[in-house]
């Protein structure tokens, strides 16, 4: 595979985080990563940055929120059934 | 209010085809446990795509009252949730059109425009330590909701619900390449804009060298100020 440029490297940067393309693909990343300081640093805080978005599980649904979904889902409950 | 601890409750192990099963022979209140299972799931990509909370609210009860109605209709062909996440989006998708403030992205052009990220420096090691969960999470829902609306959904299927490529893009009505490419561009945003929270404070060489660039600037100001005067 022909030397990868920063501009291709990002490119691929999905591949990378999600472990998916090819061997080849991933040995190409990595070997310009092992070179490249910036795009070792994006790569690598790419990765955090997913990781720490499931970590803090963001968005809950507000108590207030629920409880006029379920008052709502009661009254449609009550009134109908699903269409078969 | 539903009691959310009613008798006849679903295991853990029942699956939502069981649930919908028994909603369907009649047992209407099953549906509240597959309310309960996916609210939260229904609320974050109703937000995704809205942006606001209100609007969020309105399709989530929407998509519910809908799929209640529509359950007949689920064919089994796709798991429970990713039929409930299509209503949602449906919902959220046609509200977002109907909103006078909407306008529509013109996407491929700024799907082309490439995104160069900025900071380049390290990260700090334990962002939880230096801020705790709370305001991490805080900062994380900050930068999503910063999201344009075409990145946000995106990011929100994939990164946190955990949806798949493929079906992300059925979700929102896009190609699974249109989707790889907001994507990429979604999480190259996001990293931009924790890394103000999370990089590294310069080190004391940095310091040192910044101090020096000052120093340098301003004596060369006081030789040019000498060299005119």
């Amino acid at each position: 595979m022909k030397m990868m440029d920063c501009r291709d490297v990002l490119a691929n940067l999905s591949c990378y985080v999600d472990g998916d393309g090819s061997v080849e693909l991933r040995k190409a990343l990595e070997d310009h990563i092992a070179h490249c300081r910036p795009c070792r640093v994006v790569f690598d805080t790419t990765g955090k940055t997913l990781r720490i978005v499931l970590d803090v599980e963001p968005f809950q649904v507000p108590l207030a929120v629920s409880a006029r979904l379920y008052t709502r889902l009661e009254r449609v409950l009550a009134e109908e059934s699903p269409v078969r | 209010m539903i009691d959310q601890r009613k008798s006849g409750e679903p295991g853990p192990e029942e699956d939502d085809f069981a649930l919908a099963d028994r909603v369907l022979k009649g047992e209407r209140r099953a549906f509240e446990a597959l309310v309960r299972r996916h609210e939260r799931r229904v609320f974050r990509v109703t937000l995704a795509v809205l942006g606001n909370f209100e609007d969020a609210e309105e399709a989530m009860q929407e998509a519910f009252v809908k799929a209640y109605r529509n359950l007949g209709q689920f064919r089994r062909e796709a798991r429970f949730t990713t039929w409930l996440t299509r209503i949602a989006i449906n919902e959220a998708l046609q509200k977002r059109e109907s909103r006078k403030d909407y306008v529509s992205l013109d996407e491929s052009r700024e799907i082309e425009r490439q995104f160069a990220p900025r900071r380049t420096e390290s990260w700090r090691a334990d962002p939880e330590k230096l801020y705790g969960k709370q305001e991490l999470r805080q900062i994380v829902e900050t930068a999503i909701q910063g999201l344009p609306a075409i990145y946000r959904e995106a990011f929100v299927l994939r990164d946190v619900e955990e949806m798949s490529a493929e079906e992300a893009a059925e979700a929102i009505g896009i190609t699974v390449g249109a989707l790889k490419s907001r994507l990429l561009r979604a999480r190259l945003m996001m990293r931009e804009t924790l890394a103000a929270s999370l990089e590294e404070p310069p080190t004391l060489g940095k310091q040192i060298l910044h101090k020096a660039e000052g120093i340098g600037i301003s004596v060369a100001l006081r030789v040019m100020r000498g060299v005119r005067g």
